[in-house]
């Protein structure tokens, strides 16, 4: 038979984990009924160019004013994810961090495709919504040449767009834009694994959300079962609600992909999937141009991420064979955490370092 | 106080598991408040027990099978009839070239040079005079289609 002192040192027990679980649900019901930067961005902003789902974003300082005068920053997301990635939250924003150092700063947002824009093709993105987003951009500040920083597959269009337009980019930033896509264990790779290269350029299809978010789990170990990530948020909410709450974006961010359009998938397996590589072999074409990196003379900081398993940092820092005076950074850390995770500090601070250094 | 009046006041093991089945049902009372007063909520409670905290919309899954086969044709995979998509899609082109012609128009009114791609074009892959060929034929056959209606 138990004894008694240790029957009630068992109940004791038992009631604190009763009370320690109830104080998590608590705590999931306070977050999951707090409206936050939902996918809104965080900093105030204007829209100034619309074309069919993109919005051209011109972040405002805290009286509500543009920051006219000052040098321009055109920022240019990934079209397969959110915009807001940029823009997560106040206090982890990083075109609004750069915006604060003295920039007059652009945000472009690709909206979410719908079925007809699954037509859309590399000249579209390229030659299309960036550059018109960069003429606009020199329209409304009177600057020929601006700053551009594109993030993940921004930053190729961002590249391929400095190398056709090279007077009209005064510096380019690219965070975790892989250029070797014969690096095992980029989305290349997970593409060539899930039958991209059947994807049709001819008759393509809005390739739906759901797929790409597929993809991007099999890229992160563990965030594919659905057990695990139940697991991990129970083992969060013991976090304090404000902490929760700013994890609710970026999962928001995370998890909120868009459908892709399926020629421009096409389109960017047949270049530079595995074995393809034209960044590489300077075959790349966007439309009838060809893509000559050589022609990109403009100075160039390229960023990694330590353990990016989307863009591993041996793809993306293989820029350096094709712009060789590309200035190379290596950052700890994940993708996400790069760009506005506690560690994005250190990436934000040396963009605008880079931004302002007089040019030599 | 002596310590037998202490423990005299402290709440038995009962009472406090008493009390805390209370605040269980407070708790479920939450979430069914939130659950009536909250349209969102379901959601957002739904994607929590997929282990996701994503916001305002439902974790990206791929419909079910049954949900696929009901669907018309046009809206699965490979549409039988995508004319109007690309004629939708051609609108939007077309839009970004006048903007594109207003900007060069401005340009030239300022005397500023219109920007060209640095390199010259491409000299077109076999596979490319291929894509090219085929679509003269469409919009060929498409032409020849619609002499044909107006007559």
């Amino acid at each position: 038979m138990i004894p008694e002192e240790e029957q009630e040192r068992e109940l004791e027990a038992l009631l604190e984990l009763s009370r320690r679980g109830r104080a998590k649900l608590e705590r999931l019901h306070e977050v999951l009924t707090t409206p936050g930067h939902y996918g809104t961005g965080a900093t105030p902003s204007q829209v100034v160019y619309t074309e069919n789902k993109l919005r051209l974003l011109r972040l405002l300082d805290e009286n509500g004013q543009a920051r006219a005068g000052r040098p321009a920053v055109l920022f240019v997301p990934a079209p397969v994810s959110r915009y807001f990635i940029v823009d997560l939250l106040p206090g982890r924003s990083f075109a609004g961090h750069v915006a604060a150092a003295g920039f007059d700063v652009f945000v472009i947002d690709f909206g979410t495709p719908t079925a007809e824009d699954r037509f859309a093709d590399l000249p579209y993105y390229v030659d299309g919504l960036v550059r018109r987003s960069v003429r606009m951009v020199s329209r409304i500040t009177g600057q020929a040449a601006i700053n551009v920083v594109g993030y993940c597959l921004g930053g190729t269009l961002s590249l391929l767009y400095a190398a056709l337009y090279p007077e009209t980019v005064a510096r380019l930033v690219l965070l975790t834009t892989m250029v070797d896509g014969d690096v095992q264990g980029g989305i290349a790779w997970v593409a060539h694994r899930m039958g991209l290269e059947g994807e049709s350029y001819d008759n393509p299809r809005l390739v739906p959300a759901a797929e790409v978010k597929s993809w991007f789990e099999m890229l992160a170990p563990g965030s594919n079962s659905v057990v695990g990530r139940v697991s991990d948020l129970w083992e969060r909410l013991d976090d304090p609600a404000a902490r929760l709450r700013d994890v609710r974006t970026m999962a928001t961010w995370v998890d909120d992909v868009v459908p892709a359009p399926g020629r421009l998938l096409a389109e960017l397996y047949r270049q530079f999937g595995p074995g393809r590589n034209t960044l590489l072999k300077g075959t790349s074409t966007v439309g009838n141009h060809v893509v000559e990196l050589a022609a990109i003379r403009m100075p160039v900081l390229s960023v990694s991420a330590e353990k990016d398993a989307i863009a591993p940092p041996q793809g993306v820092d293989a820029i350096k064979k094709v712009v060789p005076h590309a200035e190379i950074l290596r950052l700890p850390g994940g993708r996400g955490g790069t760009v506005a995770g506690r560690t994005a500090a250190a990436l934000w601070q040396r963009t605008v370092e880079f931004l302002a250094a007089p040019r030599g | 106080m002596t310590i037998d009046a202490k423990a005299a006041k402290a709440p038995s093991l009962v009472e406090r598991w008493i009390e805390d089945q209370r605040e269980w049902q407070k708790t479920a009372m939450a979430y069914l408040d939130s659950l009536v007063k909250n349209d969102d909520f379901l959601v957002h409670l739904g994607n929590a027990m997929r282990g996701s905290l994503l916001a305002g919309k439902p974790y990206p899954a791929a419909p079910a099978a049954s949900a696929v086969a009901a669907a018309p044709a046009a809206v699965q995979d490979g549409p039988v009839d995508d004319r109007l998509d690309r004629v939708l899609f051609a609108l939007h082109e077309m839009q970004g070239q006048l903007t594109d012609l207003r900007f060069a128009l401005d340009e030239l009114g300022n005397g500023r040079k219109a920007t060209k791609p640095a390199r010259p074009r491409a000299k077109k892959t076999a596979s490319a005079k291929a894509r090219v060929a085929k679509r003269g034929r469409k919009t060929s056959d498409a032409r020849k289609g619609a002499g044909r209606t107006r007559r």
